[in-house]
């Protein structure tokens, strides 16, 4: 029976035969670490480095000096830091979870009920998945501002919501739950809500999992509507400032200050993350719909 | 006829309540999405004028079009650029990502660990960052020309030698990429049954074979659908030469957004074209093996 050790797809255990596999991956992770590394040594240069050219890929001697530019220019400005990291949180919070909630509706009604028009709307969001994003900026601005959502909060919140990846995505992992156990859960006299809540949802955490993180993404990183919509500096979000101050500083020195500004901006989505990446991969592992 | 009236509103139940799941989104794609596309549209065949009450359009008809084909120089280079940038990466990103899951499918120690790794850069990749590590090249840091592995493509025969050279530089940016297609293919492999592998190996067949008659096979679907996303999200990438000459065209002095808008709808054309290229290459055949 050991033969048969070397073709297992979900070992559960350990083997000697794994080894050549981790061999393989390590090297590849290396690669797909080496620009996070880079960007951290490029924080971290002092003036001289960064003019080094061809750029070098280590700090030689590191300093904190482009951070303290940073928040140098920080004291300079109107409002608190804090502020702006606030408005980012209320914002990421609320895309997170609004917007899941509403590509898991969506997905559930276009994969599983039947009414007339479901294949029109899906095209259209088909259509818009592929409708390149920077030309949609004016006419979006046209639409935000006759509906009166210029310079409003909520203005950050709600056109991120809207994601037709994510609604694509988890419509396609619904169509694998299979329609004979949503029909059990309905006999047993749950409510649509429930089905969709304890018994698709629990299906797809997977899916789901990957479109959290990708609104997680749109919203902590997203400039767009404190650029264009908002004038009221107290509602703008983080990345924004962070986008200014690191402004800043221009040309080969600027490099080291937006360099120090991605990274600030980047450590929150490490951390939930590396917080979240047990439970996400794990139920990745283990979903599997048979 | 009392089976019949209630079939009716079982029937009417489900579209209700499929609508109203989906209207919270449905009115958003169309406020947020469907009609700035169509307005994009209607300015993509008119002249923009800025007036004191705002924007006033003029029907012109295909003028922009012909201009792009007729008289810009810039239109053609960026597209072949685009298309070419996608058409390389869109199967090498495939690939790898195929196989990094098999691997990772495969391990058992540390394999959170190994995923999350590979998920990592998903999650680092944002707007701002990439835009910075792509402006500095740092995508091409590993300087490969400096390693052996290059002077030994340089020696084989041009179609080999170009794709090859091109996974060598591009071979950050392929990893980068693939997290998302990592995750859609792991979960693919999670589904297949066991017992299939069990009998296969029982009547005697090859690990090559196994992945190509029962893993490939079985992960089509998931394939297909990393392929789309692949697409759509190389696409979209704003350091596309397409994207950018969208982009430098916006403010055009004497057409505002219509003539980047009628490049856009040119963009989501080729997009479409692509896109149906991965679907009929990728698509399930009708001869289903039985599960």
């Amino acid at each position: 029976m050991a033969k048969y050790k070397g073709i297992t797809v979900n070992p559960a255990k350990f083997h000697r035969s794994q080894i050549k596999f981790y061999i393989i991956l390590l090297p590849m992770i290396v690669l797909a670490l080496l620009p996070l590394i880079y960007i951290i040594s490029t924080a971290f240069k002092p003036i001289e480095e960064l003019f080094i050219y061809p750029p070098a890929f280590f700090v030689k001697n590191p300093t904190m000096a482009n951070f303290r530019k940073l928040f140098g220019a920080a004291e300079n400005t109107a409002f608190p830091m804090s502020l702006y990291l606030f408005n980012s949180i209320i914002v990421t919070v609320a895309v997170v979870f609004l917007g899941c909630l509403i590509s898991l509706m969506a997905a559930y009604a276009l994969s599983k009920r039947k009414f007339k028009g479901r294949k029109t709307i899906f095209k259209a969001n088909q259509l818009a998945l592929m409708f390149v994003g920077s030309m949609l900026g004016i006419p979006r601005y046209l639409v935000i501002n006759a509906l009166g959502l210029t310079d409003t909060f909520w203005v950050n919140v709600i056109p991120l919501l809207i994601m037709p990846t994510g609604v694509f995505l988890i419509k396609q992992f619904i169509d694998d739950v299979p329609d004979s156990l949503i029909e059990a859960a309905r006999i047993d006299g749950a409510g649509e809500f429930r089905i969709l809540t304890r018994v698709v949802f629990p299906v797809i955490k997977p899916a789901m999992a990957t479109v959290a993180i990708l609104f997680f993404q749109s919203a902590w990183n997203s400039v767009e509507a404190s650029n264009m919509y908002i004038n009221t500096e107290g509602y703008k979000t983080f990345a924004y400032y962070m986008n200014v101050l690191s402004s800043a500083g221009n040309g080969v020195a600027g490099r080291g200050m937006a360099a120090a500004a991605s990274l600030i901006v980047v450590v929150p989505n490490i951390v939930l993350f590396v917080i979240m990446q047990s439970r996400v991969m794990d139920t990745m592992a283990r979903s599997g719909i048979k | 006829m009392k089976k019949q009236k209630k079939q009716t509103t079982l029937r009417t139940r489900d579209a209700l309540s499929g609508l109203a799941f989906l209207s919270p989104w449905l009115i958003g794609l169309l406020v947020f999405t469907l009609i700035p596309i169509g307005y994009s549209l209607v300015m993509s065949i008119s002249r923009v004028k800025f007036t004191v009450n705002g924007m006033e359009l003029t029907i012109l008809g295909a003028q922009w079009f012909e201009e792009i084909f007729t008289k810009d120089a810039n239109f053609l280079p960026a597209l072949l650029d685009t298309v070419e940038f996608i058409a390389f990466s869109t199967p090498m990103i495939l690939v790898a990502s195929v196989i990094l899951a098999l691997l990772l499918n495969k391990v058992t120690k540390g394999r959170g660990f190994f995923r999350a790794l590979f998920f990592f850069p998903v999650v680092v990749i944002s707007g701002p960052v990439m835009s910075k590590l792509i402006g500095n090249d740092a995508t091409m840091l590993i300087q490969a020309n400096d390693y052996g592995v290059y002077q030994i493509i340089g020696n084989l025969p041009g179609v080999i030698a170009t794709p090859l050279q091109y996974i060598f530089d591009n071979v950050v940016l392929i990893l980068w990429y693939s997290g998302v297609q990592i995750l859609i293919i792991l979960a693919g492999l999670q589904k297949i049954n066991k017992p299939i592998y069990e009998a296969a190996s029982i009547d005697g067949a090859s690990g090559w074979q196994i992945f190509w008659k029962i893993t490939f096979p079985h992960l089509k679907p998931m394939i297909l659908l990393s392929g789309i996303y692949t697409v759509v999200d190389l696409a979209g990438m704003p350091s596309n030469a397409l994207a950018k000459l969208v982009k430098n065209n916006l403010t055009r002095l004497d057409a505002p957004y219509s003539y980047s808008a009628a490049i856009s709808w040119l963009y989501s054309l080729v997009e479409l074209v692509l896109l149906g290229i991965t679907f009929l290459l990728l698509k399930e055949r009708k001869e289903k093996h039985d599960d």
